[in-house]
């Protein structure tokens, strides 16, 4: 912009220089007498600037076509404004020129006239004939004035001139010698003692015999005949004398002569000078259109320059903001609509800007909300779901997928029943929360019991509507695991109950034993026969069964002896292939099989516990296959999803399987389906997994029973007070 | 269409006689239309006196010009320096004549007027003017007792066709036209009194 005032400046100046110039050039050829050497510089001058602004507009013309092949913005427009302007100034330009010219042309031949001119001609030649007559009459005057002088010598002369001169009314009369000389000369004007010699011309002619007459315009006296004619001396026609005779023509015939010369000479005159008159004229004329029509054409481009610019800007801002740029500002400029227009562009896109960082910030609020509502249900033990008020379901919390152990995301937008096409523990549950939406109830709660991929889980689980704009925005469920509380309790009453059976049975125990052995220590000796035998069977049962309760007791109370976890790095792997070594050899040996991932993570853990867990499962296994040849197939993995930090253990045989009704009851003390064991060695392994803060579970498979345990790779602080997800 | 074309050939000599006056301005010189060939000095009497024959050679243009009745004057100036190698030369004297060739219809004769005192002779013929003007003789310069003796001086010889007493409408044409840009250059004699 600043430039594009620049050059408007600049063009301002030069104008004015360029009209100075046109001016003076015009001054010069009006009046060359103030002008008249400037006038070759102004048109120097006005040359040069022509060629410079030729070259300028080449130029322009030039960058013009360059950025319109180039397609920059604004170029066409500035193209056709350029055009329109040009073709406004040229041809108004062009059509007064002409008309100028043809004016000027005819103004100029329009002071001539054939008639005038012919009249002036016709006037010279009569005035011409009129002086030849008497021409001639002088010429004869001089003859025989000649003639008298044929006898008179050079001395003589003057005085005989003197005679003649007023004789034949001649106002000088010169007797000439050889080449001219004068002999002697006779004047009305004494002052003028000198008459003029003839030229050599004349001389020439009268050398050769025949006389000159002719008209002789003479400064301040008026026109004079003069005439020459050879006058022989007394020497005979040998001598070449000449006799040279001016005489003044009549006052009257003089003026009127004068006058006719002088109209003729003016007529003349200005009829030639028509030509140059036209030349410089037109010249001028040219010069001055010239000069101004490229200046405007220069000036046109700046013109269309300048109007195209705020335009250009525009289409700049505009595809700006539709390329996504808002707020784009783009610089004001002047008062009128395009001005306007633009301050209107910058409003408009300042608003636009507004409006967008509102949004940004608005959305950048929900989403930090939002964040922040993930971040709070993300840590919520509890499950929870929302559903559309169709049933749909809209969102959930990793604790909700964790809880019914299905892939929730998998059902988002869709109703929960489909889910249990895939995963049918999950039906129970769908189907709870379908019945209660369809009664719509403001709020309610249930308790639900889900047969899990990873366990029987009892649900505790509470509903509300969620309010909306129409009747029902839809629901919220919030669940619970209630399942290790459950067990936790169920877990403490047996602990109590092992620890006051084991107080309790195991004090009399020994007086039993020790009253046994002094029985048959003290009355055994004393009897002899069948007696003593009788005796000794029985108390040796007494003390056989009393060790047994003992082991029982020892049992009991281990289970119910609080945890003491000594945690080391174990290689679960290595601790498997030792415990099974032990299995090896026996009398039934079990067809042992491995399936050990090479990639173990080291556990931390306690590896005593781990061992006893680990041989708890294989008996277990052992036991359950019931005398047939039994096959155990103990697989080691790392978690996968969830339970990338974990490692995972199974266990699977090819038993009959657990039965149904004992699933939900398998890891609790005293449930057994086998016919011997004391019932606590799944509950053992149960314990165990949840020192490590692991997970357990059991299910049938088509070939036997598998048992899942899940252990943390590190048993952290926090989750063993029992916190679990 | 006539007159643009009549306007584009006058443009056309008007550019060329831009360019010859350019050629002009830039030193280059042009054959003269005058030149003075013969230039002396003699001293009669107490005068130091200028003789020098000129020839006059009128172009077309101006011939034709003067023919309908255009009046020309010719200047003729003549000047006595005393050369300094290290400065400007002196200037002693410097004389101006100054002439007007005019056609006189009635008679058919050429008048040569002498402006100074408004002498006058008519000639039949413009080359017999031009001879007479041409021929200047005893053209007193300077007193002879103002010439140092053993002193170099020198003469110098200059005419042209005076622009400025034109007609007023012609003069602006001639002042870009090489037809009308008649002059010698000046031709100097040595003088040793």
């Amino acid at each position: 912009m600043s430039s594009l005032k620049r050059q408007g400046l600049i063009r301002i100046v030069l104008s004015v220089l360029l009209i100075l110039s046109l001016y003076l050039l015009s001054a010069a050829t009006e009046n060359s007498a103030r002008f008249g050497r400037l006038y070759i510089w102004l048109l120097l001058l006005n040359g040069v600037v022509l060629v410079a602004l030729v070259g300028l507009i080449l130029n322009n013309i030039w960058q013009l076509l360059r950025s319109v092949h180039a397609r920059e913005t604004g170029s066409r427009l500035t193209l056709k404004l350029m055009g329109l302007f040009v073709v406004l100034a040229v041809v108004p330009g062009l059509i007064v020129y002409s008309f100028s010219m043809q004016f000027l042309q005819r103004g100029v031949d329009s002071w001539f006239d054939v008639r005038i001119e012919n009249a002036l001609d016709d006037a010279l030649a009569l005035s011409q004939a009129a002086l030849d007559q008497r021409m001639r009459d002088m010429r004869q005057r001089l003859e025989e004035a000649a003639a008298e002088l044929s006898d008179v010598d050079a001395g003589m002369a003057p005085v005989t001139l003197g005679d003649l001169r007023a004789r034949t009314g001649a106002s000088e009369l010169a007797l000439l010698g050889e080449n001219g000389r004068i002999i002697a000369a006779s004047s009305v004007d004494t002052g003028d003692f000198l008459p003029h010699r003839p030229e050599d011309g004349v001389l020439l002619q009268l050398r050769q015999g025949r006389p000159y007459v002719g008209l002789d315009p003479i400064e301040n006296a008026g026109l004079h005949i003069r005439a020459l004619v050879p006058a022989p001396g007394p020497e005979g026609p040998s001598n070449t004398r000449v006799l040279q005779g001016l005489f003044p023509v009549s006052p009257r015939i003089n003026d009127l002569a004068d006058e006719v010369e002088t109209a003729f000479s003016e007529y003349r005159e200005l009829a030639y000078l028509r030509g140059p008159l036209n030349d410089s004229f037109s010249l001028t004329l040219s010069l001055v259109l010239l000069l101004s029509l490229l200046f405007a054409v220069w000036s046109a481009f700046y013109l269309a320059r300048r109007l195209v610019a705020p335009v250009s800007r525009l289409a700049e801002g505009t595809r700006a903001m539709a390329s996504g740029q808002y707020g784009t500002q783009l610089q004001p400029g002047g008062n009128d609509e395009l001005g306007s227009l633009v301050r209107s562009f910058n409003d408009m896109s300042r608003r636009v800007a507004e409006v967008r960082d509102a949004a940004r910030h608005s959305q950048a609020l929900v989403e930090s909300q939002r964040a922040y509502l993930e971040t709070v249900l993300g840590r919520l033990s509890s499950g929870v779901l929302a559903l559309a008020p169709d049933g749909t379901l809209r969102t959930f919390n990793e604790a909700a997928s964790a809880i019914l152990s299905v892939p929730l995301a998998e059902g988002v937008n869709r109703p929960l029943v489909d889910l249990a096409e895939p995963y049918p523990h999950f039906r129970p549950f769908a189907e709870l929360l379908e019945q209660h939406r369809q009664i719509s109830t403001a709020e309610w709660r249930a308790e639900l019991s889900l047969d899990t991929s990873e366990g029987r889980r009892a649900l505790m689980c509470s509903g509300a509507v969620l309010p909306g704009e129409e009747e029902n925005g839809g629901d919220v469920i919030v669940f619970d695991d209630v399942t290790a509380l459950i067990q936790a309790q169920r877990d403490a009453a047996w602990g109590e109950v092992a620890r006051r059976l084991a107080h309790e049975i195991r004090n009399p125990l020994t007086p039993i034993q020790l009253s046994a052995e002094r029985l048959q220590h003290k009355v055994g000796t004393r009897l002899d026969g069948d007696e003593a035998a009788l005796l000794a069977r029985s108390t040796q049962t007494i003390i056989h069964q009393v060790e047994v309760m003992k082991d029982m007791v020892q049992a009991f109370s281990e289970y119910a002896r609080p945890p003491t976890l000594s945690p080391q790095a174990v290689e679960l792997n290595a601790l498997v292939q030792d415990v099974v070594e032990l299995y090896r050899g026996e009398g039934v040996e079990p067809d042992l099989r491995l399936e050990l991932a090479d990639d173990l993570p080291v556990l931390q853990a306690d590896p005593g516990r781990l061992r006893q867990l680990l041989n708890n499962l294989i008996r277990n296994a052992l036991e359950a296959a019931e005398g047939a040849r039994c096959e155990v197939t103990i697989t080691t993995a790392c978690g996968t999803g969830r339970h990338a930090d974990k490692v995972e253990l199974e266990i699977q045989d090819n038993g009959p399987g657990f039965a149904e009704d004992m699933l939900s009851q398998l890891f609790e003390p005293y449930v057994s389906t086998k016919p011997r064991g004391s019932g606590l060695g799944l509950a053992i392994v149960k314990k165990i997994v949840e020192e490590h803060n692991g997970m357990i579970s059991a299910r049938n498979t088509d070939g036997g029973a598998r048992i899942s345990v899940r252990l943390p790779r590190v048993i952290a602080a926090d989750e063993r007070t029992g916190d679990r997800e | 269409m006539a007159f643009i074309m009549r306007v584009l050939r006058n443009t056309e000599r008007w550019w060329a006689g831009l360019v010859i006056l350019l050629g002009v301005l830039a030193g280059m010189g042009q054959a003269q239309a005058f030149e003075v060939d013969d230039l002396s000095a003699r001293v009669d009497g107490e005068l130091l006196m200028a003789d020098a024959r000129i020839d006059y050679d009128l172009s077309d243009t101006a011939t034709e010009a003067l023919e309908n009745g255009v009046p020309l004057v010719i200047r003729q100036t003549l000047v006595l320096e005393r050369p300094r190698w290290w400065w400007r030369d002196v200037q002693l004297a410097s004389h101006e004549r100054a002439y007007r060739l005019q056609y006189h219809a009635m008679s058919r004769r050429y008048v040569l007027t002498w402006l100074a005192n408004g002498e006058s002779r008519s000639y039949r013929s413009l080359d017999a003017l031009l001879a007479t003007l041409g021929q200047i003789e005893g053209w007193p310069v300077v007193r002879q007792a103002r010439l140092e003796a053993g002193r170099d001086y020198r003469l110098g010889v200059q005419t042209a066709l005076d622009l400025d007493a034109l007609p007023r409408l012609l003069r602006t044409v001639a002042y870009v036209d090489g037809d009308w840009q008649l002059a010698s250059q000046t031709r100097y004699a040595k003088v040793n009194p």
